[in-house]
């Protein structure tokens, strides 16, 4: 209980409110304004998450595609049902504050071209199995456009560069982590969102990527499956990006004011002041 | 006298284990001290239920749109809340609600008529597509689905003011902290969306790209996510010193002085409605609920 307690401080609970605004403005102002074709829409919620710990995170994802959903003048779109994502979003991020996975980790020299490396390494590895799933695969689905593969093999070849690029200007191992924590909880967000999806919605969502739908049904895939693919495409990038995000506004923000959330010690262990 | 003042409106308090139902002479005895914009009660046809009934109402509408398979479910949900808009004066704007759903309707009608895996019942074609008669089917009751689901949630919205639905929450024992999240989180959103549009302009007016290249739009989302966080979060501390100030920690419930009526009569319905969804959607998905 103690440990419950610990993550709903007066100062996580004022926190909360904020980050389910920033949650529903970012994201429509992301996706109006720069018109990506990324929700990030969890920006608060990973905040949460890493600064307060795995219930308040998922509290804060629940809330967060409720209120999007009831809240007068700016609700009444489809996103209530993926509450359940956002909460397990939420959940993931709050493991991640508690390993300490968005601190700072200064290196130079050999350890710092070594972890760059392997970051690249590693994110192309966790993108050949999602190329390998059955939603790609599957001889008897008849494979699908091969645009998906070039575009997916092209994606995470730039995304290796640009983490490696990341570790090593900013010298920085963390960088490391945020790109795992990120594209592991873009994996679980996708296997969680594709039967919501499909049961819900008959396996859209209304945005961009449901042109990624139609073309694995094309292929072939069931609306599951399709789903899923879309979801192991779409998520891993989206839910990288805001780790990184998260990562950069943590970095901005002085220890002083970190260190007085629960898990903001993990935060700043490294820092000078 | 401010003991006996006390004393009467502490007693209006419920507790959790206590009956959610407020006694009338508790609310004439209020009446006499609190000022009549506390005590006025939403007036008119379906509004003037207790919140908490039209949540469940709302609850159930979703589940049932979602859960019971086939024409059935979202045609009923569909029906009632066409019932209840109309009777509680809000259809008009329901209007945009179902504008709102445009964008994804278009996309299950779509993918769903011309893409639907393992059909075979070809209406007509279109180019390298054929619309399937399985599909089309498909694509109607989903849309339904989420139309359904989408106006029983903004009906909810439309007849049930915030302030009385969170009121109501606190009053039957749900947590101060939590009524405070929702309460808080709604009326920041305005806020944050005002913030939103300012950062948006300063951004721009200091070269933010927001008609370039993917990569030029992406490199776009610090400048506009920084100082939204970086500016909100300089708000939690002013927010936490100004609730600890007013005992927001303290250990005792708060008295909730806003109690709207409630009934038996209003308790038996969200009974019936809530476990009546819960049967037919355990009915259809056991595969025995009789209607298509």
């Amino acid at each position: 209980m103690a440990w419950l307690s610990r993550q709903f401080s007066t100062r996580v609970i004022v926190l909360i409110p904020i980050a389910i605004a920033i949650n529903i403005v970012l994201g429509y102002t992301v996706q109006t304004i720069l018109k990506l074709p990324i929700y990030l829409d969890s920006i608060g919620t990973i905040l949460v998450g890493v600064l307060a710990g795995p219930i308040a995170g998922a509290l804060t994802g629940i809330l967060s595609n409720l209120i999007w959903q009831y809240a007068p003048v700016i609700g009444g779109g489809t996103i209530g049902p993926f509450a359940i994502t956002a909460g397990v979003i939420g959940f993931l991020a709050g493991i991640w504050g508690q390993l300490g996975v968005y601190r700072s980790r200064p290196a130079s020299g050999t350890q710092l071209m070594a972890f760059a490396g392997i970051a690249a390494v590693i994110v192309v590895a966790l993108v050949v199995p999602i190329l390998g799933n059955p939603a790609y695969t599957n001889p008897d689905i008849g494979g699908y456009p091969d645009w998906v593969y070039t575009a997916a093999v092209v994606i995470a070849i730039a995304a290796a560069i640009a983490v490696a690029a990341f570790i090593y200007i900013r010298r920085d191992l963390a960088g490391f982590w945020v790109a795992i924590a990120g594209v592991v909880t873009g994996v679980v967000a996708a296997v969680i969102s594709a039967p919501i999806s499909a049961i819900a919605f008959g396996g859209v969502t209304g945005s961009g990527t449901d042109l990624l739908v139609a073309a694995m049904r094309q292929g072939g895939s069931d609306v599951l499956q399709a789903s899923l693919g879309q979801g192991l495409f779409s998520d891993p990038i989206d839910k990288t990006i805001t780790s990184f995000v998260v990562f950069i506004v943590l970095g901005g923000l002085s220890g002083r004011l970190l260190a007085r959330f629960p898990l903001g010690e993990r935060l700043v262990r490294n820092r000078a002041a | 006298m401010p003991g006996s003042r006390w004393a009467s409106a502490s007693s209006g308090t419920v507790r959790p284990d206590e009956p959610a139902d407020p006694s009338v002479a508790d609310q004439g005895r209020a009446a006499g001290r609190l000022p009549a914009y506390v005590l006025r009660i939403p007036a008119g046809p379906y509004r003037a239920l207790n919140p908490y009934t039209k949540f469940v109402i709302a609850l159930s509408s979703a589940l049932v749109a979602f859960g019971v398979r086939g024409w059935t479910g979202p045609l009923s949900v569909l029906a009632l809340t066409a019932v209840i808009a109309v009777a509680a004066g809000v259809a008009r704007s329901l209007r945009r609600f179902v504008l709102g759903t445009v964008p994804i309707v278009a996309s299950i009608l779509v993918v769903n008529a011309f893409l639907y895996p393992g059909a075979t019942d070809v209406l007509f074609t279109i180019g390298p597509f054929a619309a399937t008669g399985t599909g089309v089917t498909v694509a109607l009751q989903a849309t339904l689905r989420v139309v359904a689901f989408a106006l029983s949630v903004a009906v909810f919205s439309l007849t049930t003011a915030t302030d009385d639905f969170l009121a109501d929450l606190e009053h039957r024992g749900t947590g101060r902290r939590l009524t405070f999240v929702v309460g808080s989180a709604i009326r920041t959103i305005p806020a944050m969306g005002s913030r939103a549009v300012e950062i948006v302009e300063a951004q721009r007016a200091r070269g933010l790209d927001t008609e370039g290249s993917i990569r030029r739009r992406l490199r776009g989302i610090v400048p506009l996510a920084g100082p939204m966080v970086f500016g909100s979060l300089a708000e939690v501390e002013e927010r936490t010193i100004a609730l600890e100030a007013r005992a927001f920690s303290a250990p005792v419930r708060r008295t909730v002085m806003r109690v709207l009526p409630d009934g038996s009569g209003q308790r038996a319905v969200r009974w019936l409605v809530g476990l009546g969804s819960i049967g037919a959607v355990a009915a259809s998905i056991a595969g025995r609920f009789p209607l298509p």
